[in-house]
């Protein structure tokens, strides 16, 4: 399971951060890190990019760097 | 607090004051650090660019009870990771200029991501200062933050602080102080990021004190062993250590408890400090209710209403830069041409100056002048609003919703505004790109924004759609903009493949809160920008505008145009335009000239085709010009007004212009063109190289000449195509020669 597959609403856990050199960097620099809640929030009006909730701020991304965002799905 | 407005670098020039203290104002983007810095230094802040790169750096020096402090502010960063030209900036001058202290602005409604910054700032070793900003807007939330246990948690002078209400400045610059003079006293042990990771750090440490002393004696031991820990790309380049060598022994206990994933336990670790800090000192209310910022947004990012209710913003933006500047901009252009003219010419007569100094004097300097001043208005106007949209958190949000579309064209969300900006003049549009955090998606974007067909173009159109389609002027014009589009979009994406390939840079952007901007900060951004733009741009035009002056009136007494440098050059050019169908020195002439600003190509047109004969008039007199200023300006002000209360739509874009070119022009072009050259020659004056404004205002953005001259290459080699393929493929068709 992937941020990217996640629908508005649903929260889930970060596994891991598959993206790798600066943009890896910057994801985590935002705070996403593995063990971190996760809720996407709002997909754009034009189905990309996605707003997701984390460590109490908001922050878009799009469903390609959400992509190599591993979740768990959590309730 | 008596302050001297004094810029100049301090220096220890009284040898009876105390030490000067350098200060560093460093904070996430959003946290209301620029706003706090206004708040300070306000007019003494000195705008410039930091060296080799356009990230902006503010400065200013300034006495506070009898102390030289001298504030530096560094771009708004995350991290201080090397991953944008802002956190290399920031990072370069902490570790290397090694500031007296760092204000950390912390925004207090977003605690947890700020602190991140706060922990690598505290890793430097520098003494730190936090500014607890937005405090009243945490207070008013509910949030209760224990100051005392941050100050006592972190070990450094914690500041609540509200810039906008301009609360707390005076104790932060006690704090500051009193933290300056007592920096030798260490208050607390480096914070603890875990006994694995504590341990390989002291371990690098140590052996970089011992094979490297040259370098310690530089950097801080501890944070130069933490870079090397986390593998931080730009340290190792700087210092040509070898990590392996370093850091395989000392990390080899962390590697074998938490895995090789190094970069991440470092970050972790940061984030675990932020977020534990946040757990014992934030106290929120139990309850929460929707904040205000997530029910703006329910509406502006709606599924369906995201889209027109950005359309709206953008033209309301439009709207109001161009028709709140139009009229100014027509009052100074009314000013320089009229009474300012007349004054020379009867100053210049009354020293007894020769005829042909007060044509230089008026149609070389004045002119020139008039050109940089007419850009005034509209400059602030567009700065003014474009602020607010940052300032008020909205741009996030335009980005958000068009970063599909934009990102389609390898551009960015943000790319938007400033091509819709382009539309009214190229040059706002060109500096509007600063908003861009990227360089590669700053320079694509104004490398596009000459397609949109700006508004000085139009006169041009006019001209000779009331020649040769007079039946269908509207649909003319307009496909002349959807050509300029549909060019842009097509570049876009050559322009993608070719010279921008690669990744283009990721898109993560913080959806700030919704706030009101202050006035204050908005109005100095507003002042140093247009300022910015008089000071710069204003001496390369002038210089262009002379330089065309003595093009058309030299060899010395040059009767007949087509002698002039000018017309020489024109019949120069004239043999690579004969292809297109307007093969003639008049009118490669014009659009010499037209590269100061394209409408300009009219009225070199009517110079060149039908010359003016000197006529007397009586001139006003001088009071009669003092009182026509001052009414036309109060006119100005008036018009300004009931433009942005009119529903009229665009009335900047105004066709009246051109009906004031004289008929005799439109006999003469009537004869020149015919309805297909003519049609040729304006989708090259669409096209064709930037104006002169725009190749300053892209030399300031981008610094050299460079990006000036992919835009100018490959604007005219699409101009001549394009011009090439209306004219030969007209003919083709059966359109008339």
């Amino acid at each position: 399971m992937n941020l990217a597959r996640l629908s508005p609403g649903e929260k889930g856990r970060i596994t891991a951060i598959g993206a790798i050199g600066p943009m890896r960097r910057r994801l985590m620099d935002m705070g996403l890190l593995p063990g971190e809640e996760v809720r996407v929030e709002k997909v754009a009006p034009l189905g990309d990019p996605i707003e997701v909730r984390i460590r109490s701020y908001h922050l878009s991304l799009r469903k390609k760097e959400a992509e190599g965002i591993a979740v768990e799905v959590t309730p | 607090m008596s302050a001297a407005p004094k810029l100049s670098p301090v220096s220890a020039e009284h040898p009876g004051a105390a030490r000067s203290i350098t200060i560093a104002v460093a904070g996430n983007p959003n946290s209301g650090k620029s706003t706090l810095i206004n708040a300070i230094a306000g007019s003494r802040l000195h705008v410039g660019n930091w060296p080799g790169v356009t990230v902006e750096k503010k400065e200013a020096a300034f006495e506070h009870e009898g102390r030289r402090l001298r504030l530096v502010d560094l771009p708004g960063t995350y991290s201080l990771s090397p991953y944008s030209q802002e956190e290399i900036v920031a990072r370069d001058y902490l570790a290397h200029e090694r500031p007296d202290v760092i204000v950390n602005v912390v925004d207090a409604t977003n605690l947890e991501r700020n602190l991140y910054l706060t922990v690598q700032l505290l890793e430097l070793g520098i003494p730190v200062v936090m500014a607890l900003n937005v405090y009243d807007e945490a207070q008013a939330k509910g949030h209760r933050i224990d100051v005392r246990g941050i100050e006592a948690r972190l070990g450094v002078r914690v500041v609540p602080t509200s810039a906008t209400r301009k609360q707390g400045l005076e104790e932060l610059l006690g704090a500051v102080v009193a933290t300056a003079d007592r920096s030798h006293v260490r208050t607390i042990a480096p914070l603890s990021y875990g006994p694995d990771l504590d341990g390989a750090t002291a371990g690098v440490a140590r052996a970089l004190e011992e094979r490297h002393p040259e370098l310690t004696a530089r950097l801080p031991a501890r944070w130069l062993a933490l870079k090397l820990v986390e593998g931080d790309a730009r340290v190792l380049e700087e210092t040509g250590l070898e990590r392996d060598a370093l850091v395989a022994a000392p990390l080899a206990h962390l590697v074998a408890a938490h895995g090789d994933d190094v970069e991440a336990i470092v970050a972790e670790a940061r984030y675990g400090l932020a977020a534990g800090l946040t757990r014992e000192v934030l106290e929120r209310p139990s309850l929460q209710k929707t904040e205000l910022t997530e029910r703006i947004d329910r509406v502006v990012l709606n599924r369906f209403l995201g889209i027109p209710i950005f359309l709206a913003a953008m033209w309301l933006v439009f709207k109001l830069t161009f028709d709140l500047s139009a009229p100014f901009g027509d009052w100074i252009d009314a000013m320089t041409s009229g009474p300012f003219k007349r004054w020379a010419a009867v100053l210049l007569g009354a020293i007894g100056a020769p005829g042909w100094t007060v044509s230089l004097v008026n149609d070389g300097v004045i002119a020139g002048v008039g050109f940089v001043l007419v850009f005034v208005p509209v400059i602030f106007a567009m700065m003014f609003f474009i602020t607010f949209l940052e300032g008020s958190g909205y741009m996030a949000r335009a980005a958000f919703v068009m970063d599909k579309a934009m990102h389609a064209m390898g551009l960015h969300g943000k790319s938007f505004i400033p091509m819709v900006l382009g539309f009214g003049c190229n040059v706002p549009g060109v500096y509007a790109t600063r908003t861009l955090e990227s360089g590669r998606d700053r320079i694509l974007t104004a490398l596009l924004i000459p397609l949109m067909s700006c508004g000085a173009r139009l006169p041009v159109y006019v001209l000779f759609v009331g020649v040769f389609f007079p039946q269908r002027p509207g649909t003319v014009i307009w496909s002349l903009y959807v050509i300029g589009i549909a060019l842009a979009i097509t570049m876009g994406v050559v322009f993608k493949k070719t010279l921008f390939r690669g990744e283009a840079p990721a898109f993560i952007m913080e959806l700030p809160p919704y706030r009101m901007p202050s006035l204050r900060s908005l109005c100095l951004h507003t002042w140093e920008k247009g300022k910015h733009f008089l000071t710069k741009a204003g001496t390369y035009i002038l210089a262009v505008s002379v330089i065309v002056w003595f093009m058309l009136n030299l060899p010395w007494g040059v009767e007949h145009k087509k002698d002039s440098y000018l017309g020489k050059a024109g019949q120069v050019m004239a043999p690579a335009l004969a292809p297109l169908g307007f093969g003639t020195w008049e009118a490669a002439s014009s659009l010499i000239t037209g590269v100061i600003a394209k409408e300009i190509v009219v009225g070199t047109m009517s110079e060149i085709y039908a010359p003016k004969p000197a006529h007397e008039e009586q001139a006003p007199t001088f009071a009669e010009d003092l009182r026509e200023i001052g009414t036309s300006f109060v006119g100005a002000g008036r018009e300004a007004l009931s433009n942005v209360v009119s529903t009229a739509g665009l009335s900047s874009i105004s066709i009246d212009k051109a009906d004031e070119a004289p008929s005799p022009l439109k006999d003469a072009v009537r004869g020149a063109f015919t309805p297909l050259t003519a049609l040729g020659f304006m989708v090259f004056v669409l096209l064709y190289m930037p104006c002169v404004v725009v190749a300053i205002a892209m030399r300031q953005e981008f610094g050299g000449w460079k990006w000036f001259g992919v835009a100018f290459a490959y604007q005219t080699a699409l101009a001549w195509g394009m011009a090439l393929l209306v004219y030969q493929g007209g003919r083709l068709l059966g359109l008339g020669a």
